[in-house]
């Protein structure tokens, strides 16, 4: 579970007196991390609109709510805000599904023949990779494959795993924002990153 | 292979993965320039801010001299002339008793009132 959004577990050496952020800190900030808070939410919501809308989300709270801060606890108050806002959205997810699922039940005039698979296809988020330039598509198709296993990974350990090594949290701060022991991040890390290594030595790459 | 090789491995393809088109990089600098524009921003001015805000409900300095200063002084005005008025029949009153035991012209209940006669009998008086 994931705690909620205030800053009063930061670490100390974060709360220390620092200067506030500036504007220009502000979007130094943001400029260096949208990229990879949109990949984080793509791996979790697999929808390029939700994710942008996501990122859109996150980054307005932290200016609104957060804007006055040191610009070292921002890092951190950006992470928690993303994962609470990906948390809500599967949480809204679930609630219309089962609604839609109910007034689908109740109404008998939807023909499934009407529905064209084509469509569904379209939406696919990794189809992008495959209108990139020939000498490119190897290196690619690696980046591909790591991104794809990585959204099989079970949340937790995928959740654990980015904030770690990709953004590079250290593992009390991990814990923090996840809401669990310092433990449990420890193995969540080890068992996404052996889980990787694994899946890729089967397609043949050696990291 | 050890946690951390295979981390910074897989890290250096997810920041490969990182060139995105131009359309997603445009939609995530408005957001980043929406966001901007609302920034929270906290200055030693804020006190004063306040204090403005609050002048600023009552329509700012020009419309406070009306508004508020105007009223409270008629009011001062007016309790002030109430109180010298009432002070004044005081007076009237007292002058028109002393007037009426000095002429004689009292009414005759006012010798069979036995707290008037204890009240002329006072040294005082």
């Amino acid at each position: 579970m994931i705690t909620s959004g205030n800053c009063s577990n930061l670490p100390q050496a974060a709360k220390k007196e620092a200067p506030l952020a500036s504007r220009n800190e502000l979007s130094e900030f943001l400029a260096g991390v949208e990229r990879r808070a949109y990949k984080q939410a793509l791996f979790a919501v697999r929808n390029d609109e939700n994710a942008l809308d996501i990122v859109q989300d996150s980054m307005l709270k932290l200016a609104q709510k957060y804007g006055d801060k040191p610009a070292a606890e921002l890092p951190m108050l950006f992470q928690r805000i993303l994962q609470n806002t990906i948390r809500d959205f599967y949480r809204r997810q679930k609630v219309r599904s089962l609604w839609t699922t109910l007034l689908s039940a109740l109404s008998p005039g939807r023909d499934e023949d009407e529905s064209d698979p084509l469509e569904t296809l379209e939406s696919e988020p990794d189809s992008k990779f495959g209108e990139n330039p020939a000498d490119r598509l190897e290196r690619y198709q690696v980046v591909e494959l790591i991104e794809k296993e990585i959204k099989r990974l079970p949340p937790r350990q995928r959740q654990a795993f980015l904030l770690r090594y990709w953004e590079e949290l250290d593992v009390a701060e991990t814990a923090t924002i996840m809401g669990c022991s310092q433990g449990s991040v420890k193995t969540h890390c080890s068992r996404a990153a052996h889980a990787l290594a694994a899946v890729l030595r089967t397609r043949g790459i050696e990291l | 292979m050890n946690e951390q090789h295979i981390a910074y491995r897989i890290k250096q393809y997810l920041n490969q993965g990182l060139d995105l088109d131009s359309a997603r990089l445009a939609r995530l600098k408005s957001a980043r320039d929406q966001a901007l524009a609302s920034q929270r921003v906290e200055s030693p001015a804020a006190a004063l801010a306040w204090a403005g805000n609050v002048i600023g409900r009552f329509g700012g300095p020009a419309s406070l001299i009306p508004r508020v200063l105007l009223p409270t002084a008629v009011l001062i005005l007016g309790l002030i002339a109430i109180n010298q008025w009432r002070d004044s029949q005081q007076a009237v009153e007292i002058e028109e008793i002393d007037a009426a035991v000095l002429t004689g012209d009292l009414p005759l209940d006012a010798y069979l009132d036995k707290g008037f006669d204890a009240w002329l009998k006072r040294p005082s008086h």
